[in-house]
């Protein structure tokens, strides 16, 4: 059946995404954790055929992300982690310190490139709310940077993309 | 005294979420105040750090048990995958484009392109550093030097002659040496001479290309490729061997009405240059760095003996 093919194929290329996504909403967490939860947003939408979809890709893309936010928000919110080690860059850092949503709405539009109404559609809140979080995240980011107690002089150059000599 | 929808607006221009109108009145805004221009400018620095950090994972093989056996589109390489060391450093350079109602492309849908990605945030995420560069350019002339950031420079004197180069051959009655129907040929001259691995094809940017020639360089011959717009519209790519850096005297300008996107790859300096609105310069910038690094065969073009 080309149609079940195609859609599989589909999903099979927005994993990566996801999988980025995932890590980056761990902030710090082993990778098998963020690959954990990617795998169980994966599951329910294997079996559905791609007429489910007639938007086609952009629409299997926000219910993909949308159901993975359910699984974050279950599992990944609450844990109790450790926090990043010392040797992840600067950034990650900045990440854990942001509250959780905060974090979601910053990494959708800007990591994954989602615009304001779409990202707010996968956290299924208001476009003006979604504002909110990432303005936060953005104000607490660059704080953070300025803080003196970032881990090391060398290590905080890694949130500033440098202009190679 | 921080006014809050002002700040929303500045996010949103960041996200590209504002409409080219829009845009360019907050483009405008912040050549007026360099503090939100470098507000501006810490936000993208984020964004690119985020990108940097967490690309690489989107790169990485899928888990097996993530594959789930289709059809698979996975085997995409493209230009992402080359690896983002190989882009050193971008610049946006602009005068005013003198008032084109062309329709424009949204940044942001390159962006969000996959293939796109890594270059895309480069591009972007200098583009705030040279906000200082467009006052310089606007206000040409000014006694006051503004605080320029710190950059890279190529051989001094670069944008200059691209800009003259630009000027001297985009308008005249034979701007090229050879046409486009000698690619092959174009491309192993310019190859040859001054180490170009492609010829850049910006179609699906709107732009055909004309030809291309030599220009005198720095030290050495550097190349011109001149595309047109359906429009009439002349962009020029011009490009040379990474030449010594130095510090110009004054500041890279380029002529007022145009604009001039630099970048570094592959060993070779570039400027875009044209009279095109930012949007659809930066696209196009964009789209002819990701042909310079992409490793599809180069293309022989009609006419290769």
């Amino acid at each position: 059946m080309t149609q079940r093919k195609d859609f599989r194929g589909a999903l099979e290329a927005l994993a990566p995404g996801v999988r980025r996504y995932a890590r980056a909403l761990s902030a710090g967490e082993p990778p098998s954790v963020a690959d954990e939860l990617v795998l169980e947003a994966l599951q329910p939408l294997r079996e559905v055929a791609s007429n489910d979809f007639p938007g086609g890709e952009s629409e299997l893309r926000l219910r993909l992300y949308a159901t993975f936010t359910q699984v974050a928000e279950r599992k990944l919110r609450e844990s109790a982690s450790t926090g990043p080690s010392l040797r992840h860059p600067v950034i990650v850092h900045g990440l854990a310190d942001l509250a959780f949503e905060d974090r979601e709405a910053l990494l959708l539009v800007v990591l994954e490139g989602f615009s304001y109404d779409h990202a707010a559609e996968i956290l299924g809140v208001e476009r003006d709310i979604l504002v909110g979080r990432l303005v936060r995240a953005r104000t607490r980011l660059s704080a953070f940077d300025n803080q003196p107690s970032a881990p090391s002089d060398g290590t905080r150059r890694a949130l500033h993309l440098r202009v190679v000599k | 005294m921080a006014n809050v929808s002002e700040d929303f607006e500045l996010h949103a221009f960041v996200d590209g979420e504002l409409d080219s109108e829009r845009r360019r009145a907050v483009e405008d805004r912040l050549v007026q105040h360099p503090d939100k221009a470098s507000l501006v400018e810490g936000w993208r620095r984020q964004n690119a750090a985020l990108r940097a950090a967490f690309t690489h994972v989107a790169q990485e093989p899928l888990p097996a048990t993530m594959r789930l056996g289709g059809g698979s589109a996975a085997g995409r390489s493209g230009p992402a995958a080359q690896g983002h060391g190989l882009i050193e450093t971008g610049v946006i350079h602009w005068g005013r484009p003198s008032g084109a109602t062309r329709t424009m492309r949204r940044v942001d849908s390159l962006r969000r392109n996959r293939q796109r990605n890594i270059l895309s945030w480069i591009m972007t995420g200098l583009v705030g550093v040279f906000i200082a560069g467009a006052a310089l350019v606007v206000f040409a002339g000014s006694a006051t030097q503004p605080q320029r950031p710190e950059m890279i420079v190529p051989a001094a004197g670069f944008v200059t002659r691209a800009d003259l180069t630009y000027l001297t051959f985009a308008r005249d009655a034979r701007p090229v040496e050879i046409a486009s129907d000698r690619l092959g040929e174009l491309a192993e001259w310019l190859r040859a001479r001054t180490g170009l691995a492609r010829v850049p094809d910006l179609a699906p940017s709107g732009l055909r290309l004309i030809g291309g020639r030599l220009a005198p360089g720095a030290a050495s011959a550097a190349g011109f490729l001149l595309y047109e717009t359906t429009s009439g519209g002349r962009v020029g790519l011009y490009f040379e061997p990474i030449g010594m850096a130095g510090s110009p005297s004054t500041p890279p300008r380029a002529t007022v009405g145009l604009t001039a996107i630099e970048w570094r790859a592959a060993g070779l300096d570039f400027v875009l240059i044209g009279p095109l609105p930012s949007e659809e310069m930066q696209a196009a910038a964009e789209r002819a760095a990701a042909e310079i690094l992409s490793q599809r065969p180069v293309a022989n073009g009609a006419g290769r003996p």
